[in-house]
């Protein structure tokens, strides 16, 4: 992932409605947002914002784009996905929630061929507070800082952006990944963006009860992520049923054997711990563990290494 | 959702995969116009796995063991859920039973074939038989064969599988299914395949790009599914699991958006000890006025927790543009269409105590509140007129100057999560008073009072 506030931008389906009102509001936030496409609506404007019917024609007019943001209805998802990739586009977020996963299927299999990043569906998409809005994060909750924030939940990685923001804790990144059962990129991918990601000195990281995502990201902590951790896990004590069909069952029991069992609270907690993540028990809990591992850093950081000359 | 067997069968049939002659019987008296030849089974047609174990198939010789076998099927609920429709079918000699899915496997984002060659109740039993096969590309037949093989299948039932797979793999694409099952699959003296039970689940999210699949749904709907029963709101098929019920003692109502932050205020009313009735999940729609429909789903949220009668209801919605006003008039018009008082709030009387109390008029926003109602008080009395038998309670009200009534239980208390108070809500605070609700900013904050507000009003 690269983004920075000179990353030119293209909006598919910037007439839909969610598209109208969040193209202004990405641009008003810094975002460039060179051009919008929808079909039928050529050399027509959104607030101020040239729309073209192809991908391929705004690109001739406004030149290479280094992200697509997608509000086409959900049937329409992978049409739009297949032309920005085909236009040359790799990086790509889905907003629209209720893709059919099959669609997903067809576009990760593609995606995977042309090193294709893709954000969602489902998602209110990535924000770098300051700099740039992709998607409908709502700034008021955001300030720029140093805590990455990683999401499959869109209020609630606005809740725990309040809590940093209140806190006087600025976030570097903040991607909201998608609510969908089926994404674009996973956890592991963003853990890694994250941790490769200069601004970014502490991850946190809000994941649910339900789906494997939180296990699969685990042992890739433990290996892989050198930047301090911390989890929230919501719905811990609420209600969920998990109503699988047999086949569904098996594909679990599978898992299980490979060392994750399916979504088990306490499983998941355990392995989050195993791999050093510090669990918050609530959002309000986030701030002090975030402050608590920054204040550890930079003190390992200022400490002079033996092999440094001291100043 | 899932379909009943005989609408798996269905689609078995369209794409070529071997299926009995059967026949669905709505009643005993229809099997004496049976047209398959004895010796039957009939299937009890519920959702529901282990049929079998439970009762619901039953062999028949002739048509008097036949009657009498579907009357006991037809009374029979499996886990909790009764057949509106039996299946009759010929009964068939297999040598042995296979397993055969293909469903799709969310983490890895790619459809799985699942085979065993133990199928039946064993399939159940013991998951470690089964074998997989993830397709990672394009569909093509060596995928099953691959299957065919792990399974240790040998010579023509190497190809006469993956032929079955290739077909149902077929079926999960076109039709957008998140599972295909057949188990059993019998296979005959003389190698021949047949389905004798199968299960399909189609995906919510395309379900309206196949009508087909949404007419057999439909169905399903009108033949008495009153699963969830949320009252007299018409919702669409995938909304059916919009209101989730939690406890039926539970003292509280939650209205949030989106998944994640719903399950975290869960969490955080069980810290507080506080019980749950039912929470609502507002979903953010894509299409058309979302503003509008999000406030329509508030309306109609509050509706449906207004039915279970809790003791308070937080409300906690998180995004731009949402507005304090705006919620406050919804949750205000929902109230007063149930014939709830809408007006500053007195200290709770219960049922018994006189309504002629004078309002007490305390404070200046409160005087306010309550001149704005006064426009709006013979609305209340209409709906509490209208609703059911208050008409004297009301016009006793009326004349003794009071200008609403209760019908009923007294509303409950509102709180509202505003996430940036200072920048609207203390304009709002008449408003406020006028439906019982409090604004508070901090999340835990509000559902500390929710709970103590619960608490109190129980």
């Amino acid at each position: 992932m690269h983004l920075t506030s000179s990353s030119k931008v293209l909006i598919q389906g910037i007439t839909e409605p969610l598209g109208q009102t969040y193209a202004p509001l990405m641009r008003s936030y810094g975002t460039r947002v060179v051009a919008g496409v929808s079909p039928g609506w050529g050399q027509t404007e959104v607030a101020g914002i040239p729309v073209f019917d192809l991908v391929e024609q705004a690109i001739a007019a406004a030149g290479e784009v280094d992200v697509a943001v997608v509000f086409v209805p959900p049937y329409e998802v992978l049409d739009a996905v297949l032309e920005a990739i085909a236009a040359g586009i790799r990086q790509i977020l889905i907003t629209t929630g209720g893709v059919p996963p099959m669609d997903m299927v067809q576009l990760v299999r593609v995606a995977e061929a042309t090193e294709t990043l893709i954000v969602g569906p489902n998602c209110p998409g990535i924000i770098v507070p300051g700099e740039l809005l992709l998607g409908m994060h709502p700034a008021e909750f955001y300030s720029p800082g140093p805590v990455g924030l990683i999401s499959r939940s869109s209020t609630l990685s606005y809740e725990v952006a309040n809590h940093l923001t209140r806190a006087g804790l600025g976030q570097s990144i903040v991607a909201s990944i998608g609510a969908d059962r089926v994404l674009g990129s996973s956890l592991q991918q963003w853990l890694q963006i994250l941790d490769e990601d200069e601004r970014t000195e502490v991850i946190v990281l809000l994941g649910e009860v339900s789906g494997n995502n939180e296990f699969a990201a685990a042992p890739h902590i433990a290996t892989a992520i050198d930047k301090p951790v911390i989890a929230y896990i919501a719905g811990r004590y609420a209600p969920i049923d998990r109503t699988m069909g047999h086949a569904n069952a098996i594909i679990a029991a599978r898992l299980a054997i490979a060392g994750r069992g399916q979504g088990d609270v306490t499983e998941k907690l355990a392995a989050l711990k195993e791999a050093k993540v510090k669990i918050a028990e609530t959002p309000s809990q986030i701030p002090t563990l975030v402050k608590r591992a920054l204040t550890q850093r930079r003190r390992a950081a200022a400490r002079p290494t033996p092999a440094d000359p001291a100043p | 959702m899932d379909l009943l067997e005989y609408q798996a069968k269905a689609l078995f049939a369209e794409v070529g995969i071997p299926v009995l002659p059967s026949q669905q019987i709505g009643s005993p008296k229809e099997l004496k116009g049976l047209r398959i030849p004895y010796p039957i089974v009939l299937k009890s047609q519920v959702r529901a796995s282990g049929r079998g174990r439970a009762g619901g198939v039953r062999f028949a010789a002739n048509t008097i063991d036949a009657v009498a076998a579907a009357q006991v099927i037809f009374k029979l609920p499996i886990a909790g859920e009764h057949p509106e429709v039996l299946l009759a079918e010929a009964k068939y000699d297999v040598e042995r039973e296979l397993y055969l899915a293909v469903v799709l496997d969310y983490n890895a984002r790619r459809p799985v074939l699942l085979g065993s060659a133990k199928g039946g109740m064993a399939a159940e039993l013991s998951p470690d038989w089964v074998q997989q096969v993830v397709v990672e590309e394009t569909f093509s037949p060596y995928y099953a064969r691959r299957l065919a093989l792990a399974m240790g299948l040998s010579g023509p039932l190497v190809r006469t599988v993956s032929d079955t797979l290739e077909r149902m793999y077929r079926l999960f694409v076109e039709k957008d299914l998140d599972l295909v099952e057949i188990n059993p699959l019998g296979v005959a003296a003389n190698g021949d395949l047949m389905a004798l039970d199968g299960k399909v689940t189609a995906n919510d999210s395309a379900l309206n790009r196949h009508p087909d699949l949404l007419h057999l749904l439909a169905h399903l709907e009108v033949n008495g599914d009153t699963e969830g029963g949320d009252g007299p709101i018409a919702m669409t098929v995938p909304e059916r699991s919009w209101l989730r019920r939690v406890d039926p003692d539970g003292q509280l109502m939650i209205l949030c958006n989106g998944m994640g932050l719903t399950l975290a205020t869960l969490d955080l009313v069980r810290r507080q000890r506080g019980t749950v009735a039912g929470f609502v999940n507002l979903r953010w729609a894509s299409g058309g006025d979302f503003m509008a429909d999000l406030y329509g789903q508030l309306k109609r949220g509050l509706s449906v927790a207004l039915d279970s009668q809790p003791e308070a209801i937080l409300v906690n919605l998180m995004g731009s543009g949402i507005s304090v006003s705006r919620t406050l008039e919804t949750i205000a018009a929902a109230l007063r269409h149930r014939g709830h008082w809408v007006g500053p709030r007195r200290s709770t009387p219960r049922s018994g105590e006189s309504l002629r109390d004078p309002m007490p008029t305390a404070t200046k926003s409160q005087v306010r509140a309550r001149r704005q109602v006064t426009a709006k008080a013979p609305a209340v009395l209409a709906a509490g007129m209208g609703m059911d038998g208050t008409t004297g309670l009301a016009a006793g009200a009326e004349e003794a100057g009071v200008l609403g009534t209760f019908q009923g239980a007294i509303a409950p208390r509102f709180i509202l999560r505003v996430p940036r108070l200072e920048d609207e809500a203390a304009a709002l605070a008449a408003e406020m008073e006028a439906v019982g609700a409090i604004a508070v900013a901090d999340l835990e904050e509000a559902v500390k009072l929710a709970v103590r507000a619960a608490v109190v009003a129980h």
